[in-house]
């Protein structure tokens, strides 16, 4: 009793005015911003795919980019949320991007479904993965950076989230960028690796979240 | 919303603009509300005080991530669960860490631990009478010689597993004549 007496003491000693942070939704729309100001760079300096006139009358290729865009909408604002130890009381906002994950599962075996019969595959694989994971790693590092200032309690969670949204950025730069209409490849080369790269969030979240 | 939460929530805005008689307030109500929630789920008083001290020190360290508008009560339960959860992960991590695999310990138990009552030379006779040569001699060898399972196996031919088994089977008939 006593030592809680001496903390409480010393920890009023020590505080002074407390500049709070700011609201998530403000810190999210920051971190969209980014993302969007770093993906539009991206095309400029790699390029848009030259059929990307023909690729937009394919309903399923627009509906695959819509649902991409909102993924790194709702992972930008569950992170954001996340940083704070309370979620700022808005948990089943922080929890949303699980269902468009559902939804882009969904979208993602009708497309499968109606590749009949199956484009044909390009010459690379592995080499979109990479592309992808080099393009996030500078929002990743950004947006964990920005976070690591919050106190996170859900940190594996966030680890993850955060880890995500920079995913989805270099996947929509890709599908931006890539002639390819091969929904195998897209599948396997680019969005199961998001798998095991929310696994690596998760990981990365305990090692720099943890406060 | 009660007249002791608008408090807190008012304490803390206060807080939050330097005023340090309002923190220390504050951190003394928390300490207060937070008390019978740790002590429901620790075991001990120094370990309720210990884990009192991280979330204040917590509650400290994230206050600019209250900004006064939402209730405070959430924030600091969640601060308290983490910090509480954070606690007992490592606690029960280092009670693993020092706890002692029981294989590695059955090698070195002369004795058995669970039959202390009934010694072998009292019943020797009747393992010789009741039981199968090869069960008879792993007794003996397990009780009176103060063999191990290991070395009765090895001495026997046989698997430490297979020595366990025979052993077990020994016991259960020695149980079940005996009892009669």
């Amino acid at each position: 009793m006593a030592d809680i007496e001496q903390l409480v003491e010393s920890l009023a000693a020590d505080t002074t005015e407390v500049r709070p942070a700011p609201h998530p939704f403000a810190l999210a729309l920051k971190w969209v911003g980014a993302g969007a100001a770093y993906l539009v760079v991206s095309l400029i300096v790699s390029g848009l795919r030259p059929d990307l006139d023909h690729a937009l009358q394919n309903p399923l290729y627009i509906a695959e980019l819509v649902a991409l865009l909102l993924i790194f909408l709702a992972t930008a604002f569950s992170a954001a949320l996340l940083a704070f130890p309370d979620m700022h009381q808005k948990a089943a906002l922080a929890y949303s991007p699980v269902a468009l994950f559902v939804l882009f599962v969904l979208l993602m075996l009708a497309a499968w479904h109606a590749d009949s019969p199956p484009a044909p595959l390009p010459v690379h694989s592995w080499q979109c993965t990479l592309s992808i994971i080099l393009v996030s790693l500078l929002p990743g590092a950004w947006t964990f950076y920005a976070m690591r200032k919050y106190a996170s309690t859900h940190y594996q969670w966030a680890g993850s989230i955060a880890v995500l949204s920079a995913f989805s950025i270099g996947a929509l730069w890709l599908r931006l960028h890539e002639v390819n209409d091969s929904i195998h490849h897209v599948l396997l080369w680019h969005y199961l690796p998001m798998l095991a790269v929310s696994l690596f969030g998760l990981w990365l979240g305990k090692k720099l979240l943890k406060w | 919303m009660t007249e002791q939460t608008a408090n807190l929530e008012a304490l803390m805005r206060q807080s939050l603009q330097g005023d340090k008689q309002a923190y220390a307030e504050l951190l003394r109500e928390t300490a207060r509300m937070l008390r019978p929630y740790l002590s429901n789920r620790l075991s001990f008083d120094s370990e309720v005080e210990d884990v009192l001290q991280e979330i204040l020190i917590s509650i400290h360290k994230a206050r600019h991530t209250y900004d006064g508008e939402r209730p405070y009560k959430p924030w600091v339960y969640a601060i308290a669960r983490f910090r509480l959860q954070d606690y007992l992960r490592m606690h029960y991590a280092d009670q693993l860490r020092h706890a002692v695999d029981i294989a590695d310990v059955e090698n070195n138990l002369h004795e058995d631990v669970t039959e202390s009552d009934i010694s072998y030379e009292s019943i020797s006779g009747e393992v010789e009478k009741l039981l199968p040569k090869k069960q008879a001699t792993i007794l003996r060898l397990m009780h009176h010689d103060g063999y191990t399972a290991k070395e009765t196996a090895e001495k026997l031919g046989m698997t430490e597993s297979a020595v366990k088994v025979a052993a077990h089977r020994a016991y259960k008939v020695l149980r079940e004549k005996l009892e009669r």
